[in-house]
Protein backbone atom coordinates (compact mmCIF):
# COMPACT_ATOMS: atom_id res chain seq x y z
CA UNK A 1 0.00 0.00 0.00
CA UNK A 2 0.89 3.43 -0.47
CA UNK A 3 1.24 5.99 2.53
CA UNK A 4 2.44 9.68 2.38
CA UNK A 5 3.74 11.63 5.26
CA UNK A 6 1.27 11.54 7.60
CA UNK A 7 -1.59 13.61 7.80
CA UNK A 8 -3.97 14.31 10.24
CA UNK A 9 -7.01 12.50 9.89
CA UNK A 10 -10.51 12.80 10.88
CA UNK A 11 -12.89 11.22 12.84
CA UNK A 12 -14.51 7.93 11.71
CA UNK A 13 -17.71 9.66 11.60
CA UNK A 14 -16.52 12.37 9.34
CA UNK A 15 -14.88 10.05 6.97
CA UNK A 16 -18.39 8.10 6.22
CA UNK A 17 -19.74 11.05 5.39
CA UNK A 18 -17.11 11.77 2.67
CA UNK A 19 -17.47 8.68 1.61
CA UNK A 20 -20.95 8.80 1.12
CA UNK A 21 -20.64 12.41 -0.38
CA UNK A 22 -18.95 10.53 -3.05
CA UNK A 23 -20.50 7.39 -3.34
CA UNK A 24 -23.50 10.01 -4.00
CA UNK A 25 -21.77 12.52 -6.23
CA UNK A 26 -23.46 13.47 -9.83
CA UNK A 27 -23.71 16.01 -12.21
CA UNK A 28 -26.75 17.09 -11.30
CA UNK A 29 -26.16 17.42 -7.38
CA UNK A 30 -22.05 19.40 -7.65
CA UNK A 31 -23.38 22.26 -5.39
CA UNK A 32 -25.86 20.72 -3.12
CA UNK A 33 -22.64 18.09 -2.41
CA UNK A 34 -20.10 20.31 -2.21
CA UNK A 35 -22.05 22.93 0.34
CA UNK A 36 -22.63 19.59 2.39
CA UNK A 37 -18.80 18.89 2.50
CA UNK A 38 -17.45 22.19 3.26
CA UNK A 39 -19.72 21.53 6.33
CA UNK A 40 -18.68 18.31 7.63
CA UNK A 41 -15.39 19.02 7.12
CA UNK A 42 -12.78 21.47 8.63
CA UNK A 43 -9.93 22.98 7.00
CA UNK A 44 -7.20 21.26 8.71
CA UNK A 45 -8.41 17.99 7.20
CA UNK A 46 -7.90 19.49 3.39
CA UNK A 47 -4.72 17.48 2.94
CA UNK A 48 -6.63 14.12 4.42
CA UNK A 49 -9.39 15.15 1.52
CA UNK A 50 -7.07 15.59 -1.37
CA UNK A 51 -5.24 12.34 -0.46
CA UNK A 52 -8.47 10.70 -0.49
CA UNK A 53 -10.24 12.35 -3.44
CA UNK A 54 -6.71 11.17 -5.70
CA UNK A 55 -5.54 7.87 -3.97
CA UNK A 56 -9.18 6.36 -3.54
CA UNK A 57 -11.27 8.37 -6.04
CA UNK A 58 -9.84 9.62 -8.89
CA UNK A 59 -7.10 7.01 -9.50
CA UNK A 60 -9.38 4.21 -9.46
CA UNK A 61 -12.79 5.77 -11.39
CA UNK A 62 -11.60 6.71 -14.03
CA UNK A 63 -14.98 7.06 -15.29
CA UNK A 64 -15.59 10.16 -13.23
CA UNK A 65 -12.39 12.45 -13.13
CA UNK A 66 -14.12 15.12 -14.47
CA UNK A 67 -16.78 14.84 -12.33
CA UNK A 68 -14.57 14.88 -9.49
CA UNK A 69 -12.95 18.25 -11.36
CA UNK A 70 -15.72 19.82 -11.63
CA UNK A 71 -16.67 19.03 -8.06
CA UNK A 72 -12.91 20.64 -7.25
CA UNK A 73 -14.24 23.80 -8.99
CA UNK A 74 -17.07 23.89 -6.52
CA UNK A 75 -15.17 23.65 -3.65
CA UNK A 76 -12.29 26.67 -4.66
CA UNK A 77 -15.36 28.20 -3.37
CA UNK A 78 -14.99 27.31 0.19
CA UNK A 79 -10.92 26.72 0.39
CA UNK A 80 -9.16 28.33 -2.08
CA UNK A 81 -6.23 26.23 -2.01
CA UNK A 82 -7.29 22.83 -2.70
CA UNK A 83 -6.87 22.52 -6.71
CA UNK A 84 -3.04 23.24 -5.83
CA UNK A 85 -3.39 20.61 -2.72
CA UNK A 86 -5.10 18.17 -5.08
CA UNK A 87 -2.18 18.59 -8.18
CA UNK A 88 0.49 18.29 -5.61
CA UNK A 89 -0.71 14.96 -4.44
CA UNK A 90 -1.36 13.90 -7.51
CA UNK A 91 1.74 14.59 -8.67
CA UNK A 92 3.36 13.10 -5.50
CA UNK A 93 1.56 9.83 -6.06
CA UNK A 94 2.38 9.35 -9.71
CA UNK A 95 6.31 9.43 -8.57
CA UNK A 96 5.45 6.96 -6.43
CA UNK A 97 4.30 4.61 -8.85
CA UNK A 98 6.93 5.86 -11.39
CA UNK A 99 9.27 4.44 -8.91
CA UNK A 100 8.07 1.42 -7.82
CA UNK A 101 10.27 -1.18 -9.52
CA UNK A 102 7.19 -3.78 -9.80
CA UNK A 103 5.58 -1.19 -12.48
CA UNK A 104 7.23 -2.96 -15.38
CA UNK A 105 5.51 -6.41 -14.68
CA UNK A 106 2.29 -5.52 -12.88
CA UNK A 107 -0.56 -4.43 -15.20
CA UNK A 108 -3.02 -2.94 -12.15
CA UNK A 109 -0.18 -0.78 -11.29
CA UNK A 110 0.59 0.67 -14.64
CA UNK A 111 -3.23 1.06 -15.12
CA UNK A 112 -3.66 2.82 -12.24
CA UNK A 113 -0.63 5.06 -13.67
CA UNK A 114 -2.37 5.66 -16.69
CA UNK A 115 -5.50 6.52 -14.77
CA UNK A 116 -3.05 9.14 -12.62
CA UNK A 117 -2.10 10.34 -16.41
CA UNK A 118 -5.70 11.02 -17.48
CA UNK A 119 -6.18 12.78 -14.05
CA UNK A 120 -3.31 15.37 -14.09
CA UNK A 121 -4.34 15.86 -17.82
CA UNK A 122 -7.67 16.87 -17.05
CA UNK A 123 -6.72 18.73 -13.83
CA UNK A 124 -4.44 21.09 -16.02
CA UNK A 125 -3.97 20.84 -19.83
CA UNK A 126 -7.89 20.68 -19.92
CA UNK A 127 -8.14 23.73 -17.80
CA UNK A 128 -5.52 25.37 -19.57
CA UNK A 129 -2.84 25.46 -16.85
CA UNK A 130 0.67 24.46 -17.56
CA UNK A 131 2.23 21.22 -16.25
CA UNK A 132 5.36 22.59 -14.70
CA UNK A 133 8.63 20.85 -15.38
CA UNK A 134 9.77 21.23 -11.44
CA UNK A 135 6.29 19.67 -10.65
CA UNK A 136 6.18 16.64 -13.73
CA UNK A 137 8.77 16.68 -16.77
CA UNK A 138 7.40 14.43 -19.32
CA UNK A 139 10.45 14.86 -21.64
CA UNK A 140 13.16 13.65 -18.65
CA UNK A 141 10.09 10.80 -17.78
CA UNK A 142 10.39 9.39 -21.07
CA UNK A 143 14.28 9.59 -21.51
CA UNK A 144 14.72 8.01 -17.94
CA UNK A 145 12.08 5.41 -18.58
CA UNK A 146 14.11 4.64 -21.85
CA UNK A 147 17.64 4.16 -19.84
CA UNK A 148 15.83 2.23 -17.38
CA UNK A 149 13.95 -0.17 -19.60
CA UNK A 150 10.26 1.29 -18.70
CA UNK A 151 8.53 2.34 -21.25
CA UNK A 152 6.12 0.12 -21.04
CA UNK A 153 4.93 2.53 -17.76
CA UNK A 154 5.67 5.61 -19.38
CA UNK A 155 5.14 5.97 -23.07
CA UNK A 156 1.14 5.11 -21.94
CA UNK A 157 1.19 7.49 -18.82
CA UNK A 158 2.61 10.00 -20.75
CA UNK A 159 -0.11 9.76 -23.73
CA UNK A 160 -2.62 9.95 -21.00
CA UNK A 161 -1.42 12.94 -19.84
CA UNK A 162 -1.32 14.70 -23.10
CA UNK A 163 -4.49 13.14 -24.73
CA UNK A 164 -6.21 16.29 -22.76
CA UNK A 165 -4.81 18.76 -25.28
CA UNK A 166 -7.09 18.48 -27.35
CA UNK A 167 -9.54 19.94 -24.93
CA UNK A 168 -7.18 22.40 -24.50
CA UNK A 169 -6.82 26.28 -26.40
CA UNK A 170 -3.46 26.80 -25.21
CA UNK A 171 -1.93 23.25 -25.37
CA UNK A 172 -3.36 22.54 -28.94
CA UNK A 173 -0.77 21.34 -31.44
CA UNK A 174 0.84 23.18 -32.50
CA UNK A 175 1.67 24.25 -28.61
CA UNK A 176 5.97 24.25 -28.72
CA UNK A 177 5.53 22.25 -25.17
CA UNK A 178 3.45 19.70 -26.80
CA UNK A 179 5.28 19.51 -29.83
CA UNK A 180 8.64 18.71 -28.16
CA UNK A 181 7.37 15.62 -26.05
CA UNK A 182 5.67 14.60 -29.23
CA UNK A 183 9.45 14.68 -30.89
CA UNK A 184 10.57 12.96 -28.21
CA UNK A 185 7.37 10.47 -28.66
CA UNK A 186 8.22 10.14 -32.61
CA UNK A 187 12.17 9.39 -31.77
CA UNK A 188 10.91 6.73 -29.49
CA UNK A 189 8.16 5.22 -31.80
CA UNK A 190 11.75 5.43 -34.45
CA UNK A 191 13.34 2.39 -32.60
CA UNK A 192 13.48 -0.20 -34.09
CA UNK A 193 12.49 -2.94 -31.15
CA UNK A 194 9.47 -0.83 -29.30
CA UNK A 195 7.16 -2.94 -28.35
CA UNK A 196 3.73 -3.10 -30.59
CA UNK A 197 1.29 -1.58 -28.27
CA UNK A 198 3.75 1.23 -27.01
CA UNK A 199 3.81 2.14 -30.97
CA UNK A 200 -0.09 2.10 -30.97
CA UNK A 201 -0.24 4.38 -27.54
CA UNK A 202 1.72 6.86 -29.66
CA UNK A 203 -0.40 6.49 -32.70
CA UNK A 204 -3.61 6.90 -30.67
CA UNK A 205 -2.49 9.68 -29.08
CA UNK A 206 -1.69 11.72 -32.13
CA UNK A 207 -5.24 10.68 -33.51
CA UNK A 208 -6.99 12.13 -30.18
CA UNK A 209 -5.48 15.08 -30.71
CA UNK A 210 -5.01 15.05 -34.42
CA UNK A 211 -1.43 15.06 -34.69
CA UNK A 212 -0.35 13.34 -38.31
CA UNK A 213 2.91 11.82 -37.01
CA UNK A 214 4.42 11.26 -40.20
CA UNK A 215 4.68 14.93 -39.89
CA UNK A 216 6.36 15.32 -36.23
CA UNK A 217 10.14 15.27 -36.10
CA UNK A 218 11.96 12.87 -34.29
CA UNK A 219 14.26 14.70 -32.25
CA UNK A 220 17.85 13.25 -31.69
CA UNK A 221 17.87 12.79 -27.70
CA UNK A 222 18.54 9.39 -27.35
CA UNK A 223 21.95 9.51 -28.43
CA UNK A 224 23.12 11.19 -25.19
CA UNK A 225 21.59 8.60 -23.23
CA UNK A 226 22.76 5.52 -21.62
CA UNK A 227 21.29 2.80 -23.57
CA UNK A 228 18.64 0.71 -21.91
CA UNK A 229 19.73 -2.21 -19.43
CA UNK A 230 18.82 -5.54 -21.22
CA UNK A 231 17.38 -7.92 -18.80
CA UNK B 1 -29.33 -19.56 -20.14
CA UNK B 2 -27.66 -19.65 -17.02
CA UNK B 3 -24.49 -21.17 -17.82
CA UNK B 4 -23.41 -17.88 -19.86
CA UNK B 5 -23.66 -16.32 -16.14
CA UNK B 6 -20.56 -16.48 -13.98
CA UNK B 7 -19.93 -15.68 -10.52
CA UNK B 8 -16.43 -15.92 -10.57
CA UNK B 9 -14.67 -12.51 -9.52
CA UNK B 10 -17.72 -11.64 -7.57
CA UNK B 11 -17.57 -11.36 -4.07
CA UNK B 12 -20.67 -12.23 -2.32
CA UNK B 13 -21.41 -11.00 1.34
CA UNK B 14 -24.65 -11.02 3.60
CA UNK B 15 -25.78 -8.92 6.10
CA UNK B 16 -28.84 -9.75 8.93
CA UNK B 17 -31.22 -6.96 9.30
CA UNK B 18 -34.83 -6.53 10.31
CA UNK B 19 -36.56 -5.07 7.65
CA UNK B 20 -37.32 -1.84 9.07
CA UNK B 21 -33.18 -1.38 9.52
CA UNK B 22 -32.76 -2.17 6.01
CA UNK B 23 -32.32 1.86 5.03
CA UNK B 24 -30.33 2.13 7.98
CA UNK B 25 -27.67 -0.86 6.65
CA UNK B 26 -28.14 0.62 3.07
CA UNK B 27 -26.95 3.75 4.63
CA UNK B 28 -23.50 2.16 6.48
CA UNK B 29 -23.10 0.25 3.12
CA UNK B 30 -22.68 3.79 1.44
CA UNK B 31 -21.11 5.12 4.22
CA UNK B 32 -17.99 2.43 4.41
CA UNK B 33 -17.00 1.33 1.23
CA UNK B 34 -16.10 2.60 -1.84
CA UNK B 35 -18.98 2.73 -4.59
CA UNK B 36 -18.39 3.40 -8.52
CA UNK B 37 -21.97 2.54 -9.36
CA UNK B 38 -23.90 0.42 -7.87
CA UNK B 39 -27.65 -1.10 -8.35
CA UNK B 40 -29.79 -2.07 -5.75
CA UNK B 41 -32.47 -4.59 -6.40
CA UNK B 42 -35.91 -4.94 -4.80
CA UNK B 43 -38.21 -7.68 -5.06
CA UNK B 44 -42.09 -5.68 -6.31
CA UNK B 45 -42.40 -2.62 -8.62
CA UNK B 46 -43.92 -0.74 -5.25
CA UNK B 47 -40.69 -1.35 -3.15
CA UNK B 48 -38.59 0.20 -6.11
CA UNK B 49 -40.41 3.04 -6.23
CA UNK B 50 -40.46 3.67 -2.76
CA UNK B 51 -37.11 2.87 -1.71
CA UNK B 52 -35.85 5.44 -4.86
CA UNK B 53 -38.23 8.45 -3.02
CA UNK B 54 -36.83 7.59 0.14
CA UNK B 55 -33.00 7.46 -0.59
CA UNK B 56 -33.70 10.32 -2.92
CA UNK B 57 -34.89 12.00 0.15
CA UNK B 58 -31.37 11.10 2.19
CA UNK B 59 -28.88 12.54 -0.47
CA UNK B 60 -28.49 9.28 -2.58
CA UNK B 61 -28.07 9.97 -6.18
CA UNK B 62 -30.37 7.75 -7.86
CA UNK B 63 -32.53 6.65 -10.30
CA UNK B 64 -35.39 3.46 -10.74
CA UNK B 65 -36.35 1.22 -13.40
CA UNK B 66 -39.05 -1.66 -12.85
CA UNK B 67 -40.49 -4.30 -14.85
CA UNK B 68 -43.54 -1.99 -15.67
CA UNK B 69 -42.41 1.04 -17.29
CA UNK B 70 -42.30 1.00 -21.15
CA UNK B 71 -39.74 0.19 -22.95
CA UNK B 72 -38.56 2.77 -24.58
CA UNK B 73 -38.24 4.84 -20.56
CA UNK B 74 -36.45 1.86 -19.42
CA UNK B 75 -33.79 2.14 -22.30
CA UNK B 76 -33.74 5.89 -21.30
CA UNK B 77 -32.68 5.41 -17.63
CA UNK B 78 -30.49 2.86 -18.31
CA UNK B 79 -28.36 4.73 -21.24
CA UNK B 80 -28.15 7.69 -18.72
CA UNK B 81 -26.99 5.28 -16.15
CA UNK B 82 -24.35 3.85 -17.93
CA UNK B 83 -23.27 7.27 -19.17
CA UNK B 84 -22.78 8.09 -15.36
CA UNK B 85 -25.88 10.62 -14.59
CA UNK B 86 -26.63 8.97 -11.61
CA UNK B 87 -24.32 6.84 -9.43
CA UNK B 88 -27.15 4.33 -8.15
CA UNK B 89 -29.67 2.75 -10.00
CA UNK B 90 -32.47 0.77 -8.22
CA UNK B 91 -34.87 -1.55 -9.74
CA UNK B 92 -36.63 -4.65 -10.00
CA UNK B 93 -35.97 -8.33 -11.78
CA UNK B 94 -35.34 -7.42 -15.57
CA UNK B 95 -32.05 -8.12 -16.38
CA UNK B 96 -31.61 -11.44 -18.16
CA UNK B 97 -27.99 -11.39 -18.78
CA UNK B 98 -26.25 -10.13 -16.43
CA UNK B 99 -25.06 -6.69 -15.60
CA UNK B 100 -22.59 -5.89 -18.04
CA UNK B 101 -21.89 -2.28 -17.02
CA UNK B 102 -17.54 -2.03 -15.97
CA UNK B 103 -18.14 0.46 -13.20
CA UNK B 104 -20.78 -1.12 -11.73
CA UNK B 105 -18.73 -2.47 -8.83
CA UNK B 106 -21.25 -3.19 -5.88
CA UNK B 107 -24.49 -4.49 -6.43
CA UNK B 108 -27.18 -4.68 -3.35
CA UNK B 109 -30.41 -7.60 -2.99
CA UNK B 110 -32.21 -5.25 -0.86
CA UNK B 111 -34.80 -7.70 -0.83
CA UNK B 112 -33.49 -11.57 -1.17
CA UNK B 113 -34.40 -12.89 -4.29
CA UNK B 114 -36.80 -15.99 -4.04
CA UNK B 115 -34.68 -18.85 -6.13
CA UNK B 116 -31.02 -19.15 -7.37
CA UNK B 117 -32.08 -18.01 -10.89
CA UNK B 118 -33.01 -14.67 -10.28
CA UNK B 119 -29.86 -14.20 -7.81
CA UNK B 120 -27.80 -15.14 -10.58
CA UNK B 121 -29.72 -12.94 -13.20
CA UNK B 122 -28.87 -10.08 -10.45
CA UNK B 123 -25.24 -11.26 -9.21
CA UNK B 124 -23.87 -13.05 -11.97
CA UNK B 125 -21.97 -11.67 -15.01
CA UNK B 126 -21.72 -12.31 -18.00
CA UNK B 127 -18.44 -14.45 -19.22
CA UNK B 128 -15.90 -11.53 -19.46
CA UNK B 129 -12.85 -12.26 -16.89
CA UNK B 130 -10.99 -9.62 -14.84
CA UNK B 131 -14.21 -7.80 -13.53
CA UNK B 132 -14.26 -7.60 -9.64
CA UNK B 133 -17.07 -6.83 -7.63
CA UNK B 134 -18.68 -6.89 -4.56
CA UNK B 135 -22.38 -8.23 -3.89
CA UNK B 136 -24.65 -7.88 -1.03
CA UNK B 137 -27.77 -9.33 0.19
CA UNK B 138 -30.01 -8.17 3.31
CA UNK B 139 -31.04 -11.15 4.60
CA UNK B 140 -33.69 -10.68 7.35
CA UNK B 141 -35.53 -13.56 9.59
CA UNK B 142 -37.42 -15.19 6.70
CA UNK B 143 -35.36 -15.16 4.22
CA UNK B 144 -32.77 -17.45 5.97
CA UNK B 145 -33.61 -20.73 4.55
CA UNK B 146 -33.70 -19.34 1.12
CA UNK B 147 -29.61 -18.40 1.37
CA UNK B 148 -28.73 -21.81 2.72
CA UNK B 149 -30.94 -22.97 -0.73
CA UNK B 150 -29.63 -20.50 -3.34
CA UNK B 151 -25.82 -20.76 -2.00
CA UNK B 152 -26.31 -25.04 -2.14
CA UNK B 153 -27.93 -24.58 -5.71
CA UNK B 154 -25.70 -22.47 -6.86
CA UNK B 155 -22.36 -24.05 -5.31
CA UNK B 156 -20.99 -20.23 -4.09
CA UNK B 157 -19.92 -19.50 -0.66
CA UNK B 158 -22.09 -15.80 0.25
CA UNK B 159 -20.32 -15.17 3.59
CA UNK B 160 -21.19 -12.68 6.48
CA UNK B 161 -20.85 -9.15 5.87
CA UNK B 162 -16.76 -8.66 7.45
CA UNK B 163 -16.00 -5.18 9.82
CA UNK B 164 -13.00 -4.59 6.73
CA UNK B 165 -13.52 -5.00 3.10
CA UNK B 166 -11.03 -5.48 1.22
CA UNK B 167 -10.43 -2.65 -1.73
CA UNK B 168 -8.70 -4.84 -3.59
CA UNK B 169 -12.08 -7.11 -4.49
CA UNK B 170 -14.04 -4.95 -5.93
CA UNK B 171 -11.71 -1.57 -6.52
CA UNK B 172 -9.66 -2.26 -9.68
Amino acid sequence: GYNTSAVSTPEEEIQDKVHFIFNNLSNSNLEDKAEELSQCLEADYLEWFSQYLVIRRACVEQNFQELYVAFLEKLQRFWNRVFQLVLSKSYEYVNVLLSYEKIRFSTSDRTLLKNMGSWIGILTLARNKPILAKDLDLKYILLDAYSRGRLIAAIPFTAKVLDSCKKSKIFRPPNPWLMAILSLLKELYNLPDLKLNLKFEVEVLCKNISVDLREVHASELLKDRPSPSRD
Amino acid sequence: LMDELTLKGVTQYYAYVEENKKVACLNAIFSKLQINQSIIFCNSVNRVKLLAKKITELGYSCFYVHARMAQEDRNRVFHDFRNGACRNLVCSDLFTRGIDIQAVNVVINFDFPKNSETYLHRVGRSGRFGHRGLAISMITHDDRLNLYKIEQELATEIAPFPAHVDKSLYCE
